[in-house]
This record gives structure tokens, sequence and C-alpha cells, in this order.
């Protein structure tokens, strides 16, 4: 089996910081935080408390499906098929018929598409209808996403969703770039999508009480918790050489894949799992960790996950861990379950290619169980070599992807 | 002139398709329109919901054109009153 690099050609992205890449990564950059009012869900008939969120607004799925062909997709699924749609285009690879017979497409996605299956039962058990959306089915199914972007781009290779809570994007992006690296596709399009706002499936995240009451502040002293997100972001992988060879802009490889579980709890997060997939990832990327200048942290915001993550980085990094900038972008994006490592993904690909490491927003001070350079409120100038991007999902599964800067 | 029933179909098939209900005329077929099985689940659908009928599986299939749903509907609402159960608000169970 061959082993080839690989090259990240096209990026896309449909996220609360923005409907496109450009504006994703000014506001990436200039430390501005998504979060805001909750506005898409009336929560009111059941007393609903979260009031914060990190929303996509704005996006019109008129502008990108047409013949009705916008009821056919869940939100999440839009959200796919448009960032698909952009990083394939952002890729300029031109797709012939032996090329998309070897296109791969692994995407993450944690609930699928829970607006319609929440319809469905509100139409039911709410509005009293013998009857649901037919369409129910195939707009829920966690695979919609995926599948639209193989019907929507032509690409026919192997085409899967992995489903692994918060860590469902960075087990994709890892699994896709292990496709490409091993000869069993030329090209793949991967990343995650999720959209969960809904009344159900926010008043079961309410129950678990990891809500902050007002934002998410990852690592910093009076943090209260998580803030949920959504969006969607697709990247375009593809041997280095082949990239090279058709002068295609690359923003970065991907390298390494860490894969780990915690065989722990179910939602207490532990050090050791989260170390050993850091390391894990180090070794495949044949990446000391010296080398590595920037970690996009899982940094929900919650006091259970940023003492232990902040923890999981000292034992794998040792005295590096005090050179080494870490953030949680989750500030400004908030924390959207499936789709947080494609987001995550691409705000390091972009920090590798631009030389600024965007920074974890809303902190307030030192925590002293966190103890690292969190990149506190302002984003920082810095060529790094390589970086890492952390996923650590319910269910103690840890998922951490490496990538190098083209240049280094 | 379309009657009430053929206007409901005509508004109905403008709705799934997000084209003007000008666009559609009894004679306009169905496949040419762009109707592919999944609309036509849809359609069947909000037809069921703005008529207050049950469509049974079997007069789906030899659907054509948009007369052919319009005649469907008028032979369904001729032989049986409104069905009770269809957008209903009372309680399911």
């Amino acid at each position: 089996m061959g082993s080839r690099r690989v090259a990240i050609t096209g990026l896309g992205i449909v996220s609360p910081l923005g409907l496109d890449l450009a504006k994703n990564w000014e506001n990436l950059r200039a430390g501005r935080s998504a979060i805001g009012a909750l506005q898409c869900v009336d929560g009111s008939r059941v007393g609903l408390k979260i009031q914060n969120a990190a929303q996509v607004r704005d996006f019109d799925p008129l502008k990108h499906f047409e013949g009705g062909k916008d009821a056919q997709l869940d939100r999440f699924a839009q959200f796919s098929v448009v960032s698909a749609r952009a990083a394939m285009k952002d890729s300029g690879l031109e797709l012939t018929s032996s090329l998309r017979e070897n296109a791969a497409i692994v995407c993450g996605s944690a609930v699928g598409g829970q607006a319609a299956i929440e319809a469905g039962f509100e139409d039911l058990w709410v509005n009293g209808r013998g009857r649901v959306h037919p369409l129910t089915i195939p707009k829920t199914m966690a695979n919609a996403g995926a599948s639209h972007i193989s019907m929507d781009l032509g690409l026919s290779g192997p085409v899967y969703t992995i489903s692994t809570a918060c860590s469902s994007a960075n087990h994709a992006i890892g699994q896709a770039f292990r496709l490409v690296r091993d000869g069993q596709a030329e090209m793949a399009v991967t990343g995650g999508a999720e959209a969960f706002f809904t009344v159900g499936m926010l008043k079961a995240w309410e129950a678990m009480r990891v809500i902050s009451p007002d934002t998410c502040r990852p690592f910093s002293k009076d943090r209260r918790g998580m803030i949920l997100g959504e969006g969607g972001a697709m990247m375009i992988l593809e041997p280095l050489d082949a990239a090279k060879a058709r002068g295609a802009r690359i923003y970065a490889e991907v390298c390494g894949l860490g894969m780990t579980s915690d065989a722990h709890h179910l939602t207490q997060p532990a050090v050791e799992g989260p170390a050993r997939a850091m390391r894990s990832a180090l070794r495949e990327a044949q990446m000391a960790p010296e080398e590595v200048g920037y970690i996009n942290a899982h940094g929900t915001g919650t006091l259970g996950n940023d003492p232990v993550e902040s923890r999981a980085i000292r034992e794998v990094f040792g005295a590096h861990a005090d050179k080494v900038g870490v953030s949680s972008t989750k500030s400004m994006h908030g924390h959207a379950l499936g789709a947080a490592g494609a987001l995550e993904a691409i705000a390091t690909i972009l920090a590798l290619y631009k030389g600024i490491l965007p920074p974890t927003v809303n902190y307030l001070g030192r925590d002293p169980e966190c103890d690292l350079d969190y990149i506190p409120n302002q984003s920082r100038e810095a060529r790094v070599g390589a970086a890492i991007s952390n996923s650590f999902a319910f269910g103690g599964l840890n998922a951490v992807v490496a990538f190098r800067s083209p240049e280094a | 002139m379309p009657d009430a029933v053929a206007e409901k179909v005509i508004a109905t098939l403008a709705s799934v398709k997000r084209i003007p209900a000008e666009n559609i005329k009894l004679d306009t077929n169905l496949q040419e329109m762009g109707i592919d099985s999944l609309d036509v689940f849809t359609l069947l659908f909000e037809l069921e919901n703005a008529f207050k009928i049950s469509i049974p599986d079997d007069d789906v299939r030899s659907l054509k054109t948009v007369n052919d749903v319009v005649e469907g509907i008028k032979k369904l609402l001729a032989a049986a009153p409104p069905d009770a159960s269809v957008g209903s608000t009372s309680p399911a169970s």
C-alpha cells in the first residue's frame, strides 16, 4: 500500500462567523464572537432556559437550491452541500470521470437531521395529526449530508458518515486523510455539519447542566460552561504530488490522526485518553512535540473539560507546553458538536497558512488549573510549522488531527 | 378555466416546486416540470392535507399530467367525505 503526503487544497464553510471562508477568517482573526441571543427557536412554551447560542444567521437555502430542492434537505444537509460546493470551487480541481469515481466523501455529524424528525414528532404528538412528512426519514438520516454532496458534485467513490458526537468531524477528516494517503481515493471531500437548534434538543442540552448562562470563556476564570453552535465546514484533500503538479494552492498538509477512547465514563473527561490521542497523532505525522506551534483545543469552556485538557497537553508536550499557543475558537463559533472539528480544522489550517493564531476570546483571567498560553482575546502573528486540533466526545471518544504548514 | 380543485392542486404544485402558479397548466406534464419521486411524496402529502383526503398508493402510479391529479382528487372527493383523520387537530391517542 502506498503512503502519500496529503494536501488540503480547498476550504468551504458556513458558520456563525460567516457564510463564506473570507468572512470566517476576518472574524476569527479579529477575535469577534458570534455568540448572541438565541432567536431561531421559541422555547417559551416549555420554559427553555438556554438564552444564548452561536447561530448561522442570514442563511437563505433558496439562494442555493432551486425547484423546491431545499425542502428535501434538512438544514444540516444544506450546510453540508453549500460548504462542499465552496470547498470544491476553492480547490480549482477539475473533475474528470476517473477522479469522480475515485473521490471519497467522509463527513461527521453527531445528530443528523434533528429538525426534520422533531417536526414529525410535533405533528404526531402536539398537533394530533395522523401522519408525518414523507421525507422525514431521508431528511433525518445522518448520512444525508454526505449523500447530498455525492449527488450534488457527482462524486461516486466511497461515501460515509461518522457519528462520534463531538469528535465526529475529526474522525471523518482523519479517515479521509488515510483513504487518500493509502491510495484508496484520489481525492476526498471531508468535514462535518450540524444544525440541531430545536426545542427538544436544546431542552436535552439544558438538562445536562453544561450550558453557560452568558457566554463561552474557555480556560478562563469564571467560565460557566459551553455555548452551542451550528454550521458546516468541508475541505478538499488530494495527494500532495498531484496538487503540486497542477499548481494548486496548498493551504496545509494533513499528516496524522490519533484516535483513542477513555473506557472510563460517558461524560466525565479524562487526561489519559486525550493525551494518548495527541501522542498517536504526532506519531503518525512523524512530528516531534517541539514542532507544534499551535493547538486548536477542544476547549468547551466547561468546568470539567478545560483543566483536564490542559493537563493532557502538558503531559504530552512537557516543557514545550509553555511555548505552544493554545486557543479555543469555540469562544467565537460555539460548540457545533459533529461539525466542531471541521470548523476548528479550518481555523487551524488558516492559522498555519496565514501565520496568525486565532485567539480564545471572552477570556477574563487565569484559572490556576489552566496554566497554558491560551492566546487570550487577541490573535497573534506567528509562523508555526505544525499544529494539532483536538476533539474529545461524550462517550470518551478522542480524535486529534495533525497538520503541517506547506512551507514546513 | 381551472375550477376550485384545479386551482388548489396548481397552488400546491407551485409551492412544492417553488415556481409561480402561472407557469402550471392543466396539461403540464409532471415529469417535464421536474417532479421527481421525492416531489411526488411531498405533493401527495400536501394534497392530502389540503383536501382532507387519503390518496391510496395504487391511485398514484398512473399520474402523468396536472389534470390527472385534479381528476383523481375529484373522484376521491366524490366517493367519500373528507377523511377526518387528515389534518385533524384532535389528539392521536
